[in-house]
Protein backbone atom coordinates (compact mmCIF):
# COMPACT_ATOMS: atom_id res chain seq x y z
CA UNK A 1 0.00 0.00 0.00
CA UNK A 2 1.32 3.55 -0.98
CA UNK A 3 1.36 6.25 1.75
CA UNK A 4 -0.90 8.59 1.93
CA UNK A 5 0.27 12.17 0.16
CA UNK A 6 0.39 14.50 3.28
CA UNK A 7 2.86 13.10 6.05
CA UNK A 8 4.78 13.60 9.05
CA UNK A 9 8.44 13.46 8.73
CA UNK A 10 11.24 14.00 11.37
CA UNK A 11 14.57 15.08 10.69
CA UNK A 12 17.83 16.26 12.74
CA UNK A 13 18.31 20.00 11.59
CA UNK A 14 21.56 21.77 12.77
CA UNK A 15 20.98 19.40 15.89
CA UNK A 16 17.52 19.72 17.00
CA UNK A 17 14.74 17.01 16.02
CA UNK A 18 12.12 18.51 13.40
CA UNK A 19 8.79 17.31 13.18
CA UNK A 20 7.53 18.51 9.82
CA UNK A 21 4.26 17.95 7.82
CA UNK A 22 4.72 17.76 4.33
CA UNK A 23 3.48 16.80 1.04
CA UNK A 24 5.54 13.96 -1.03
CA UNK A 25 6.56 16.29 -4.04
CA UNK A 26 7.65 18.65 -1.64
CA UNK A 27 11.34 19.97 -1.77
CA UNK A 28 13.89 19.37 0.64
CA UNK A 29 14.67 22.68 0.23
CA UNK A 30 11.37 24.28 0.48
CA UNK A 31 10.85 22.34 3.25
CA UNK A 32 14.11 23.58 5.00
CA UNK A 33 13.49 27.53 4.32
CA UNK A 34 9.93 27.61 4.88
CA UNK A 35 8.72 25.05 7.37
CA UNK A 36 11.92 24.61 9.69
CA UNK A 37 12.95 27.92 8.95
CA UNK A 38 16.84 28.12 8.58
CA UNK A 39 16.78 30.79 5.93
CA UNK A 40 21.24 30.11 5.14
CA UNK A 41 19.95 27.72 2.65
CA UNK A 42 19.24 29.54 -0.48
CA UNK A 43 16.72 29.36 -3.91
CA UNK A 44 18.86 30.12 -6.84
CA UNK A 45 18.57 28.03 -10.08
CA UNK A 46 16.25 25.22 -8.87
CA UNK A 47 17.42 23.02 -11.12
CA UNK A 48 21.20 21.44 -9.46
CA UNK A 49 23.31 24.18 -11.17
CA UNK A 50 24.01 26.66 -9.17
CA UNK A 51 24.61 24.79 -5.64
CA UNK A 52 23.00 27.55 -3.35
CA UNK A 53 20.95 25.14 -1.61
CA UNK A 54 23.28 23.00 -0.76
CA UNK A 55 23.04 21.19 2.87
CA UNK A 56 24.80 18.53 4.42
CA UNK A 57 22.64 15.56 4.58
CA UNK A 58 24.32 12.85 6.84
CA UNK A 59 27.26 14.82 6.56
CA UNK A 60 27.55 14.92 3.04
CA UNK A 61 26.81 17.77 0.87
CA UNK A 62 23.72 17.23 -1.60
CA UNK A 63 21.79 19.84 -3.61
CA UNK A 64 18.57 20.30 -1.66
CA UNK A 65 16.39 21.71 -4.63
CA UNK A 66 16.80 18.20 -6.09
CA UNK A 67 15.94 16.50 -2.91
CA UNK A 68 12.66 15.50 -1.86
CA UNK A 69 12.15 16.35 2.35
CA UNK A 70 11.07 12.88 2.35
CA UNK A 71 14.18 11.72 1.25
CA UNK A 72 15.43 13.37 4.43
CA UNK A 73 13.51 11.43 7.04
CA UNK A 74 15.09 10.22 10.14
CA UNK A 75 18.30 11.48 8.40
CA UNK A 76 20.94 14.69 9.71
CA UNK A 77 20.70 17.84 7.67
CA UNK A 78 23.03 20.68 8.47
CA UNK A 79 23.07 24.20 7.63
CA UNK A 80 25.66 26.70 7.92
CA UNK A 81 24.07 27.80 10.81
CA UNK A 82 24.87 24.34 11.95
CA UNK A 83 28.67 24.78 11.74
CA UNK A 84 28.20 27.23 14.43
CA UNK A 85 25.60 26.46 16.64
CA UNK A 86 26.24 28.93 20.10
CA UNK A 87 27.58 31.93 17.40
CA UNK A 88 31.04 30.61 17.61
CA UNK A 89 32.34 30.71 14.09
CA UNK A 90 34.43 27.59 13.24
CA UNK A 91 37.76 28.33 11.44
CA UNK A 92 36.57 28.21 7.76
CA UNK A 93 33.37 30.62 8.39
CA UNK A 94 36.06 32.68 10.31
CA UNK A 95 38.61 32.85 7.51
CA UNK A 96 35.75 33.22 4.64
CA UNK A 97 35.17 36.49 6.55
CA UNK A 98 38.99 37.66 7.43
CA UNK A 99 39.90 36.73 3.21
CA UNK A 100 36.86 39.15 2.06
CA UNK A 101 35.28 35.82 0.20
CA UNK A 102 32.07 37.07 0.05
CA UNK A 103 30.38 40.27 -1.41
CA UNK A 104 26.77 40.13 -1.55
CA UNK A 105 26.97 37.19 0.63
CA UNK A 106 24.22 34.99 -1.10
CA UNK A 107 26.25 32.18 -2.34
CA UNK A 108 28.48 32.27 0.91
CA UNK A 109 26.70 29.20 3.43
CA UNK A 110 27.08 27.01 0.77
CA UNK A 111 30.18 27.54 -0.34
CA UNK A 112 31.12 27.42 3.47
CA UNK A 113 29.40 23.77 3.77
CA UNK A 114 30.73 22.23 0.45
CA UNK A 115 34.41 23.69 1.68
CA UNK A 116 33.78 22.04 5.18
CA UNK A 117 33.10 19.14 3.97
CA UNK A 118 36.03 18.85 1.33
CA UNK A 119 38.47 19.59 4.23
CA UNK A 120 37.25 16.89 6.22
CA UNK A 121 37.75 14.73 3.15
CA UNK A 122 40.55 15.54 1.93
CA UNK A 123 42.77 17.58 4.71
CA UNK A 124 45.09 18.93 1.97
CA UNK A 125 43.71 19.63 -0.78
CA UNK A 126 45.98 21.54 -4.24
CA UNK A 127 44.42 24.90 -5.72
CA UNK A 128 43.29 22.96 -8.10
CA UNK A 129 41.38 20.24 -6.27
CA UNK A 130 39.33 23.08 -4.63
CA UNK A 131 38.48 24.46 -7.88
CA UNK A 132 37.04 21.15 -9.25
CA UNK A 133 35.44 20.62 -5.79
CA UNK A 134 33.79 24.02 -5.82
CA UNK A 135 32.65 23.30 -9.62
CA UNK A 136 29.41 22.52 -8.84
CA UNK A 137 28.85 26.28 -6.87
CA UNK A 138 28.15 29.65 -8.72
CA UNK A 139 29.31 32.93 -7.28
CA UNK A 140 27.92 35.74 -9.23
CA UNK A 141 30.54 38.18 -7.54
CA UNK A 142 33.38 36.51 -8.61
CA UNK A 143 34.93 35.81 -5.21
CA UNK A 144 36.66 32.72 -6.12
CA UNK A 145 40.04 33.66 -5.24
CA UNK A 146 39.55 34.44 -2.15
CA UNK A 147 37.36 31.69 -1.25
CA UNK A 148 40.43 29.63 -2.49
CA UNK A 149 42.50 31.43 -0.20
CA UNK A 150 40.57 31.12 2.60
CA UNK A 151 40.52 27.37 1.89
CA UNK A 152 44.19 26.65 1.37
CA UNK A 153 44.75 28.87 4.77
CA UNK A 154 42.30 27.05 7.05
CA UNK A 155 43.89 23.84 5.36
CA UNK A 156 46.92 25.09 7.07
CA UNK A 157 45.81 26.20 10.16
CA UNK A 158 44.38 22.58 10.81
CA UNK A 159 47.47 21.21 10.17
CA UNK A 160 49.49 23.38 12.35
CA UNK A 161 46.84 22.62 14.73
CA UNK A 162 47.25 18.61 13.99
CA UNK A 163 51.63 19.26 14.35
CA UNK A 164 50.61 21.32 17.40
CA UNK A 165 48.77 18.32 19.15
CA UNK A 166 51.00 15.53 18.18
CA UNK A 167 54.30 17.26 19.51
CA UNK A 168 52.59 17.91 22.56
CA UNK A 169 51.83 14.27 22.79
CA UNK A 170 55.19 13.20 22.45
CA UNK A 171 56.17 15.82 25.15
CA UNK B 1 8.60 30.66 -2.00
CA UNK B 2 8.12 28.70 -4.86
CA UNK B 3 4.76 29.92 -5.81
CA UNK B 4 3.76 26.95 -6.88
CA UNK B 5 4.94 27.28 -10.28
CA UNK B 6 6.64 24.66 -12.56
CA UNK B 7 10.41 25.04 -13.23
CA UNK B 8 9.98 25.48 -8.88
CA UNK B 9 7.58 22.84 -7.92
CA UNK B 10 7.31 18.96 -8.78
CA UNK B 11 3.84 17.79 -9.83
CA UNK B 12 1.94 15.84 -7.08
CA UNK B 13 2.82 12.01 -6.43
CA UNK B 14 3.13 9.47 -4.34
CA UNK B 15 6.65 8.03 -2.88
CA UNK B 16 7.03 5.09 -1.66
CA UNK B 17 10.49 3.54 -0.19
CA UNK B 18 10.16 -0.09 -1.40
CA UNK B 19 12.74 -2.05 0.97
CA UNK B 20 13.35 -4.69 -1.63
CA UNK B 21 13.54 -5.30 -5.12
CA UNK B 22 10.63 -8.02 -5.07
CA UNK B 23 8.76 -5.41 -3.24
CA UNK B 24 10.03 -2.52 -5.80
CA UNK B 25 8.74 -5.12 -8.35
CA UNK B 26 5.61 -5.60 -7.47
CA UNK B 27 4.77 -1.94 -6.98
CA UNK B 28 6.04 -1.23 -10.45
CA UNK B 29 3.83 -4.44 -11.89
CA UNK B 30 0.97 -2.71 -10.59
CA UNK B 31 1.57 1.18 -12.05
CA UNK B 32 3.42 0.39 -15.17
CA UNK B 33 3.52 3.49 -17.09
CA UNK B 34 1.99 5.70 -13.90
CA UNK B 35 5.36 5.14 -12.09
CA UNK B 36 8.73 6.10 -12.06
CA UNK B 37 11.64 4.39 -10.57
CA UNK B 38 13.67 7.28 -8.63
CA UNK B 39 17.72 6.56 -7.95
CA UNK B 40 19.61 10.21 -7.92
CA UNK B 41 16.74 12.38 -8.66
CA UNK B 42 19.07 14.26 -10.42
CA UNK B 43 17.67 13.91 -14.31
CA UNK B 44 13.59 13.05 -12.99
CA UNK B 45 13.04 15.84 -10.87
CA UNK B 46 14.70 18.33 -13.64
CA UNK B 47 12.22 16.78 -16.06
CA UNK B 48 9.03 16.53 -13.63
CA UNK B 49 9.98 20.38 -12.72
CA UNK B 50 9.58 21.35 -16.13
CA UNK B 51 6.42 18.78 -16.45
CA UNK B 52 8.12 16.82 -19.05
CA UNK B 53 7.36 13.72 -16.89
CA UNK B 54 4.49 13.63 -14.46
CA UNK B 55 4.53 10.20 -12.68
CA UNK B 56 1.65 9.29 -10.16
CA UNK B 57 4.17 7.11 -8.16
CA UNK B 58 7.70 7.95 -7.33
CA UNK B 59 9.54 4.79 -6.32
CA UNK B 60 12.22 5.18 -4.61
CA UNK B 61 15.19 2.31 -5.20
CA UNK B 62 18.23 4.09 -3.15
CA UNK B 63 17.45 1.89 0.00
CA UNK B 64 17.33 -1.64 -1.63
CA UNK B 65 20.39 -3.48 -0.54
CA UNK B 66 20.94 -5.71 -3.69
CA UNK B 67 20.86 -2.33 -6.08
CA UNK B 68 23.84 -0.90 -3.70
CA UNK B 69 26.22 -3.47 -5.76
CA UNK B 70 30.02 -2.22 -6.29
CA UNK B 71 32.40 -5.33 -7.11
CA UNK B 72 35.27 -6.01 -8.95
CA UNK B 73 35.65 -9.78 -10.17
CA UNK B 74 38.96 -9.46 -11.96
CA UNK B 75 38.23 -11.15 -15.49
CA UNK B 76 34.86 -11.18 -14.90
CA UNK B 77 34.83 -7.76 -15.24
CA UNK B 78 32.66 -5.39 -13.11
CA UNK B 79 29.38 -4.20 -11.45
CA UNK B 80 27.82 -1.41 -10.58
CA UNK B 81 25.01 -1.29 -9.00
CA UNK B 82 21.58 1.19 -9.61
CA UNK B 83 21.85 2.84 -6.38
CA UNK B 84 25.25 3.30 -6.52
CA UNK B 85 26.16 7.01 -6.82
CA UNK B 86 29.19 8.10 -8.87
CA UNK B 87 31.39 9.24 -6.21
CA UNK B 88 31.14 5.95 -4.81
CA UNK B 89 31.55 4.68 -8.34
CA UNK B 90 34.83 7.19 -9.04
CA UNK B 91 36.85 6.24 -6.01
CA UNK B 92 36.19 2.63 -6.19
CA UNK B 93 39.96 1.70 -6.68
CA UNK B 94 39.42 -0.64 -10.44
CA UNK B 95 38.83 2.52 -12.14
CA UNK B 96 41.27 4.43 -11.63
CA UNK B 97 43.58 2.19 -13.93
CA UNK B 98 41.30 -0.99 -15.73
CA UNK B 99 37.97 1.51 -16.49
CA UNK B 100 39.91 4.49 -16.80
CA UNK B 101 37.37 5.53 -19.37
CA UNK B 102 34.58 5.52 -17.06
CA UNK B 103 36.40 7.50 -14.63
CA UNK B 104 37.53 9.84 -17.04
CA UNK B 105 33.50 9.84 -17.97
CA UNK B 106 32.28 10.32 -14.42
CA UNK B 107 34.28 12.60 -13.62
CA UNK B 108 33.71 15.01 -15.91
CA UNK B 109 29.55 13.95 -15.80
CA UNK B 110 28.43 15.95 -12.96
CA UNK B 111 30.01 18.39 -10.35
CA UNK B 112 31.27 16.32 -6.77
CA UNK B 113 28.58 17.69 -4.67
CA UNK B 114 25.58 16.17 -7.71
CA UNK B 115 27.75 13.32 -7.78
CA UNK B 116 26.59 12.35 -3.90
CA UNK B 117 23.06 11.38 -5.78
CA UNK B 118 23.64 11.22 -8.82
CA UNK B 119 24.02 7.56 -10.48
CA UNK B 120 25.43 5.57 -13.57
CA UNK B 121 21.88 3.74 -14.45
CA UNK B 122 20.64 7.37 -14.46
CA UNK B 123 22.96 8.98 -16.93
CA UNK B 124 22.56 5.92 -19.13
CA UNK B 125 18.41 5.47 -18.96
CA UNK B 126 18.45 9.56 -19.87
CA UNK B 127 18.95 8.12 -23.05
CA UNK B 128 19.16 11.64 -24.54
CA UNK B 129 21.79 12.39 -27.07
CA UNK B 130 24.15 14.49 -25.10
CA UNK B 131 24.62 11.80 -22.17
CA UNK B 132 27.83 10.43 -20.94
CA UNK B 133 27.91 7.51 -19.73
CA UNK B 134 27.29 5.06 -23.21
CA UNK B 135 30.55 5.64 -24.88
CA UNK B 136 32.70 4.18 -22.44
CA UNK B 137 30.11 1.07 -21.37
CA UNK B 138 30.50 0.36 -25.16
CA UNK B 139 34.28 0.43 -25.61
CA UNK B 140 33.86 -1.99 -22.29
CA UNK B 141 31.40 -4.19 -23.84
CA UNK B 142 28.55 -3.36 -20.94
CA UNK B 143 25.35 -4.82 -20.26
CA UNK B 144 22.44 -3.42 -18.42
CA UNK B 145 20.82 -6.13 -16.40
CA UNK B 146 17.29 -5.47 -15.83
CA UNK B 147 14.30 -7.19 -13.36
CA UNK B 148 10.62 -8.05 -13.44
CA UNK B 149 8.69 -10.13 -11.53
CA UNK B 150 8.91 -12.48 -14.63
CA UNK B 151 13.03 -12.83 -14.17
CA UNK B 152 16.08 -11.00 -15.19
CA UNK B 153 17.36 -10.52 -18.49
CA UNK B 154 21.13 -8.97 -19.91
CA UNK B 155 20.73 -6.27 -22.39
CA UNK B 156 23.90 -5.21 -24.48
CA UNK B 157 24.01 -1.34 -24.00
CA UNK B 158 24.54 -0.88 -28.05
CA UNK B 159 20.64 -2.46 -28.39
CA UNK B 160 19.69 -1.08 -24.86
CA UNK B 161 19.37 2.62 -26.21
CA UNK B 162 17.30 2.98 -28.84
CA UNK B 163 16.54 6.07 -30.07
CA UNK B 164 16.61 9.69 -28.19
CA UNK B 165 15.16 8.77 -24.80
CA UNK B 166 14.29 5.67 -25.69
CA UNK B 167 15.33 2.68 -23.68
CA UNK B 168 14.86 -1.13 -23.84
CA UNK B 169 12.92 -1.45 -21.06
CA UNK B 170 9.54 -2.62 -20.30
CA UNK B 171 6.91 -0.66 -18.37
CA UNK B 172 7.23 -3.31 -15.48
CA UNK B 173 11.56 -3.87 -15.73
CA UNK B 174 14.28 -1.76 -13.71
CA UNK B 175 17.34 -1.58 -14.88
CA UNK B 176 18.98 -3.03 -11.94
CA UNK B 177 23.19 -3.04 -12.52
CA UNK B 178 25.26 -2.54 -15.48
CA UNK B 179 28.06 -5.18 -16.23
CA UNK B 180 31.41 -4.00 -17.58
CA UNK B 181 33.64 -6.59 -19.40
CA UNK B 182 36.91 -6.97 -17.99
CA UNK B 183 39.07 -4.97 -20.64
CA UNK B 184 42.70 -7.06 -22.45
CA UNK B 185 45.70 -6.91 -20.14
CA UNK B 186 47.78 -4.11 -20.04
CA UNK B 187 44.87 -1.73 -21.89
CA UNK B 188 44.77 1.70 -21.50
CA UNK B 189 41.66 3.83 -22.07
CA UNK B 190 40.14 7.26 -21.76
CA UNK B 191 37.12 9.53 -22.85
CA UNK B 192 37.29 12.82 -24.08
CA UNK B 193 34.35 15.25 -24.24
CA UNK B 194 33.63 18.35 -26.38
CA UNK B 195 30.84 20.20 -24.55
CA UNK B 196 28.78 23.53 -25.71
CA UNK B 197 28.44 26.31 -23.50
CA UNK B 198 27.05 23.93 -20.45
CA UNK B 199 28.02 20.84 -19.67
CA UNK B 200 26.54 18.85 -22.30
CA UNK B 201 28.49 16.74 -24.86
CA UNK B 202 28.41 18.55 -28.28
CA UNK B 203 30.80 15.38 -29.08
CA UNK B 204 32.34 12.64 -26.67
CA UNK B 205 34.87 9.66 -27.83
CA UNK B 206 36.11 6.94 -25.31
CA UNK B 207 38.95 4.76 -26.91
CA UNK B 208 40.56 1.70 -25.96
CA UNK B 209 44.02 0.07 -26.67
CA UNK B 210 46.09 -3.05 -25.66
CA UNK B 211 49.83 -3.38 -26.94
CA UNK B 212 49.92 -0.62 -29.04
CA UNK B 213 53.61 -1.79 -30.28
CA UNK B 214 52.62 -4.96 -31.47
CA UNK B 215 50.28 -5.19 -34.81
CA UNK B 216 49.34 -8.87 -35.10
CA UNK B 217 48.08 -8.67 -30.76
CA UNK B 218 46.76 -4.64 -30.66
CA UNK B 219 43.55 -3.94 -29.46
CA UNK B 220 42.02 -0.61 -30.53
CA UNK B 221 38.09 0.46 -29.68
CA UNK B 222 36.18 3.26 -30.50
CA UNK B 223 33.22 4.59 -29.40
CA UNK B 224 31.31 8.09 -29.61
CA UNK B 225 28.47 9.87 -28.14
CA UNK B 226 26.59 13.04 -28.30
CA UNK B 227 27.45 13.74 -32.21
CA UNK B 228 23.99 11.34 -33.39
CA UNK B 229 20.81 10.48 -31.82
CA UNK B 230 21.83 7.10 -30.60
CA UNK B 231 26.35 6.62 -29.14
CA UNK B 232 28.14 4.06 -31.76
CA UNK B 233 31.33 2.05 -31.05
CA UNK B 234 32.63 1.49 -34.61
CA UNK B 235 33.85 -1.75 -35.12
CA UNK B 236 35.53 -1.16 -38.38
CA UNK B 237 38.44 0.77 -37.11
CA UNK B 238 38.96 -2.72 -34.72
CA UNK B 239 40.67 -5.09 -37.46
CA UNK B 240 42.06 -2.09 -39.34
CA UNK B 241 44.67 -1.84 -36.20
CA UNK B 242 46.01 -5.11 -36.76
CA UNK B 243 47.44 -4.43 -39.83
CA UNK B 244 51.13 -3.56 -40.50
CA UNK B 245 51.61 -0.32 -41.43
CA UNK B 246 53.06 2.92 -39.87
CA UNK B 247 50.83 3.97 -36.76
CA UNK B 248 50.55 7.88 -38.39
CA UNK B 249 48.81 5.77 -41.79
CA UNK B 250 46.27 4.01 -39.77
CA UNK B 251 45.64 6.81 -37.57
CA UNK B 252 44.57 8.64 -40.97
CA UNK B 253 42.58 5.62 -41.96
CA UNK B 254 40.95 5.19 -38.80
CA UNK B 255 39.33 8.67 -38.94
CA UNK B 256 38.67 8.38 -42.20
CA UNK B 257 36.27 5.30 -41.50
CA UNK B 258 34.75 6.75 -38.05
CA UNK B 259 33.65 9.99 -40.43
CA UNK B 260 31.89 7.85 -43.00
CA UNK B 261 30.46 5.70 -40.03
CA UNK B 262 28.40 8.54 -38.45
CA UNK B 263 25.69 10.56 -39.65
CA UNK B 264 26.00 13.73 -37.54
CA UNK B 265 23.24 15.54 -36.34
CA UNK B 266 22.50 19.49 -35.71
CA UNK B 267 20.48 20.41 -32.91
CA UNK B 268 20.36 23.94 -30.52
CA UNK B 269 23.88 22.74 -29.11
CA UNK B 270 25.90 22.46 -32.38
CA UNK B 271 25.54 21.86 -36.15
CA UNK B 272 26.03 18.61 -37.84
CA UNK B 273 29.30 19.83 -39.43
CA UNK B 274 30.21 20.98 -36.40
CA UNK B 275 29.87 17.68 -34.57
CA UNK B 276 31.48 15.92 -37.08
CA UNK B 277 34.76 18.21 -37.69
CA UNK B 278 35.28 17.63 -33.87
CA UNK B 279 34.54 13.82 -34.05
CA UNK B 280 37.70 13.89 -36.40
CA UNK B 281 39.15 15.79 -33.97
CA UNK B 282 38.70 14.32 -30.74
CA UNK B 283 39.26 10.70 -32.39
CA UNK B 284 42.85 11.72 -33.14
CA UNK B 285 43.84 12.98 -30.56
CA UNK B 286 42.61 9.13 -28.40
CA UNK B 287 44.61 7.38 -30.80
CA UNK B 288 47.60 9.42 -30.64
CA UNK B 289 47.66 9.70 -26.82
CA UNK B 290 46.64 5.85 -26.85
CA UNK B 291 49.27 4.62 -29.63
CA UNK B 292 52.04 7.20 -28.49
CA UNK B 293 52.42 8.66 -31.43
Amino acid sequence: MLRKMAQMICMKVNGVDRRVEIKDNELLLDVVRDKVGVKSVKAGCWRGECGLCTVLLDGKPVKSCLVLAVEADGKDVKTAEGLAPEGQLVPIQRLFVEKGAMQCGFCTPSFVLTAYYLLQVNPNPTEQEIKDYLSGHICRCGTYKQMIEAILECAKLNNQKKQAAIEKAKR
Amino acid sequence: MSFGSPYLTLPDFQYSRPKSLQEALQLLDEHKDEAKILAGGVGLFAFMKERLVDPRYVLDIKGITELQTLRDEGSEGLTIGAAVNLNSVLEFEPLKERYKALRDCIYLLSDPVLRNRSTLLGDLCEALPYVDSPAPLLIFDAEVETASLKGKRRIPVSEFIRGVAEIALEPNEIAVAVHLKAPPENSRSLFLKHTSSGEFSVTNVAALCANPSRPENRTVRLAYGAIAPTPTRVRDVEELFKRKAPITQLIDEAVKVIMKSVEPMTDVLATAEYRSHMLGVLSIRAFRELLGC
